[in-house]
């Protein structure tokens, strides 16, 4: 498909683009003054601002493609695949207020406020490191879902559209760090809930209206397609009620942890740019339900396409089902409106991995690793030349992307399956050390290459459905991390202690707490605490 | 039954308000997307979908705003003081109990 734009697309995007860059230059004297301010906006945000950040970075370029795929194949029952951001819900009120109150900087030093000596080093080493490379590699891959865009609208190379936009957002990221990202994702925010609103009731219309939508679907025999609970049975079927069980509970339940998905490494970032413990709650709830009804819109616009385009058998033809809605389409003029909205969602996505990469690389290897006395400004320097090296990672990665992306997608799966508990457990259970969570990382990349590849193609086991891995790898990885954390040493207790004063976390903190209150740090009654005591506690607390 | 005045210091503690909003959020997640879809359809089950998730998200609020304002400003009374002391960490100015 090629697109023709007049002079109005044009200038719908020139526009855009002068818009986005100019913030940019805006907010150039606010970013440069601290660390702070570069990566996290000097703390000083309302909600509402990393609420739109938090729509914004997670409306993608291949969010779209992504999300018309599993509906197109399963219906409004796709929709729950959609779902595993539910993890903000509780988050919001439990494990976001509590990373807020410990004013990490990054869930890699958390690491350090949560558990201490070599264990918690190891620990923020390691995550600032694999961090840096997702990083780099989330902007690969969304670089290379816009050259696809790009070559499926104009006929450009790949390489144009992976490049081109990229550089044009890294300006903006160079010269104002987070300020810039967060300004610029609350327009792009707005330009792309717009759109996709727009468009999808412009492709609903096109097909008939709700009502022709549903008659079309009963005269194709497929009217279950509206219904989000149509199971394929127990166990069997490609949507079968056991991996709904398991994808709800990861994600709902997921919210009392920290890292239980990949989103909230980003997450954290908005969350320590939130004013006030309340600012931080509501940025994440609010960003989140957002892009939930954002699924729910685009979710019937698909089945519009589907009635539309009924019987695509190839992947690569119906998961751009949504953007030809936009193309196809609506009206001469409006098509530049489109893509510069498509531009709002890709450099929204790109400015916040961009920042976020850098932030790990500035203050979690530089600064704590490399020079801890290093002055705001070098700081800042640091970060601006971390933002331009996972820039051009993210070229390399993105045309190598193709051979790459199983191999990746098995990285992001292992990540999340046999760490899942030990990221809740990190919150809510004060023995639980820095080995125990230590050894539940490297347990699981052991495990996971077991159950997913080598076992299968040893014939010992048959190849399993996800949500039976899930399972598998949490029991094996728990015989492993629960006697590792019981055979080693507990966190010391002054560290403990204050960790707990501070954080205030939910769940088995019992004996600290107790031991926080013999100290004189809380009351046994828990109504007040005594905060003179506490301030001027001893340095050896601290 | 709902504690609508919190000291700071009450705030603090983990209290049924704050289990109240753990189990209500997830629901209003659920009756937000799903109602949306379904009144798009305007289908009759997506209205009461929509209309629950809307009243059960203007409860939540009422429960759980007021104990985060009281959070959020006993919190902010200590933010200086802690942010000095994780600024000494990654100075490595922190000396740790373990290793003195």
């Amino acid at each position: 498909m090629n697109v023709t734009f007049t002079f109005l697309d044009w200038l719908w995007v020139g526009l855009f683009l002068a818009l986005m860059v100019g913030s940019g230059i805006l907010f150039y004297r606010l970013g440069r003054r601290s660390e702070s301010d570069f990566f996290l906006a000097g703390r000083g945000l309302p909600w509402w601002l990393p609420a739109s950040s938090v729509y914004a970075t997670h409306t993608a370029t291949d969010t779209p493609m992504w999300i018309t795929g599993v509906i197109y194949r399963h219906g409004m029952a796709g929709i729950w695949y959609t779902f595993f951001c539910g993890w903000a819900a509780i988050s919001a009120f439990v494990s976001t207020r509590i990373f807020r109150r410990s004013l990490a900087y990054t869930q890699a030093e958390w690491n350090v406020v949560r558990f201490t000596g070599l264990g918690s080093e190891l620990l923020r080493g390691w995550m600032a490191g694999w961090q840096f490379f997702m990083n780099m590699f989330v902007l690969g891959w969304v670089g290379i879902a816009m050259g696809k865009v790009c070559e499926f609208l104009f006929g450009w190379p790949t390489w144009i559209g992976l490049v081109v936009f990229s550089l044009v957002c890294a300006i903006y990221v160079l010269a104002s760090g987070y300020w810039g990202v967060v300004m610029a994702d609350f327009q792009q925010g707005i330009i792309a809930f717009l759109v996709i609103i727009i468009v999808s009731a412009w492709g609903i219309h096109t097909a008939g209206g709700p009502t022709g939508i549903m008659d079309q679907l009963a005269a194709l025999g497929e009217l279950d397609r509206i219904n989000p609970f149509a199971f394929t049975g127990w166990w069997s079927g490609d949507f079968p009620i056991a991996w709904f069980i398991t994808m709800m509970m990861i994600a709902i339940l997921g919210g009392f942890g920290m890292g239980t998905t990949i989103d909230w490494y980003v997450e954290a970032q908005r969350i320590q740019s939130s004013k006030t413990v309340r600012d931080a709650s509501y940025s994440i709830w609010w960003g989140t339900i957002l892009g939930l009804i954002r699924n729910s819109v685009w979710a019937v616009a698909i089945l519009a396409f589907f009635v539309m385009f009924p019987g695509l058998t190839e992947t690569s033809e119906y998961e751009m089902g949504w953007f030809r809605l936009g193309f196809d389409y609506l009206p001469a003029g409006m098509l530049g409106f489109f893509f510069a909205a498509i531009l709002a969602i890709h450099l929204s996505t790109i400015s916040s991995h961009l920042n976020l990469g850098a932030l790990y690389a500035t203050r979690d290897l530089y600064q704590h690793y490399v020079n801890p006395k290093a002055s705001q400004k070098k700081l800042i320097l640091v970060g601006r030349i971390s933002t331009a090296i996972l820039l051009l990672g993210s070229f390399f990665y993105g045309l190598m992307m193709e051979d790459i992306t199983s191999w990746l997608i098995f990285a992001l799966w292992i990540m999340a399956a046999g760490i899942w508990l030990p990221n809740i457990l990190q919150v809510v259970w004060w023995r639980f050390n820095a080995w125990g969570y230590l050894s539940s990382w490297i347990a699981n990349l052991g495990f996971s290459w077991l159950v997913v590849w080598i076992l299968p193609a040893l014939n010992v086991i048959p190849p399993l459905p996800d949500y039976q891995q899930f399972w598998i790898l949490m029991v094996l990885g728990a015989l492993v991390y629960i006697p590792v954390t019981l055979l080693t040493k507990a966190e010391s207790m002054d560290h403990l202690v204050h960790y707990y004063v501070m954080s205030r976390p939910i769940g088995w903190w019992g004996p600290v707490r107790r031991e926080a209150e013999q100290r004189g740090y809380l009351l046994s009654n828990g109504e007040a605490v005594a905060e003179a005591a506490y301030l001027s506690r001893p340095a050896s607390d601290f | 039954m709902i504690k609508r005045h919190w000291t700071p210091q009450e705030a603090d503690e983990w209290r049924k308000e704050d289990w109240i909003a753990i189990v209500l959020s997830p629901l209003c997640y659920i009756l937000l997307t799903l109602g949306t879809a379904l009144t798009i359809f305007m289908l009759v089950s997506g209205y009461i979908m929509l209309g629950v998730g809307i009243v059960l998200t203007v409860l939540l609020h009422w429960v759980i705003d007021p104990k985060l304002k009281a959070i959020s400003t006993e919190y902010e009374s200590r933010q200086q003081q802690y942010l000095s002391e994780l600024e000494a960490k990654v100075r490595w100015e922190h000396r740790n109990p373990d290793e003195s």
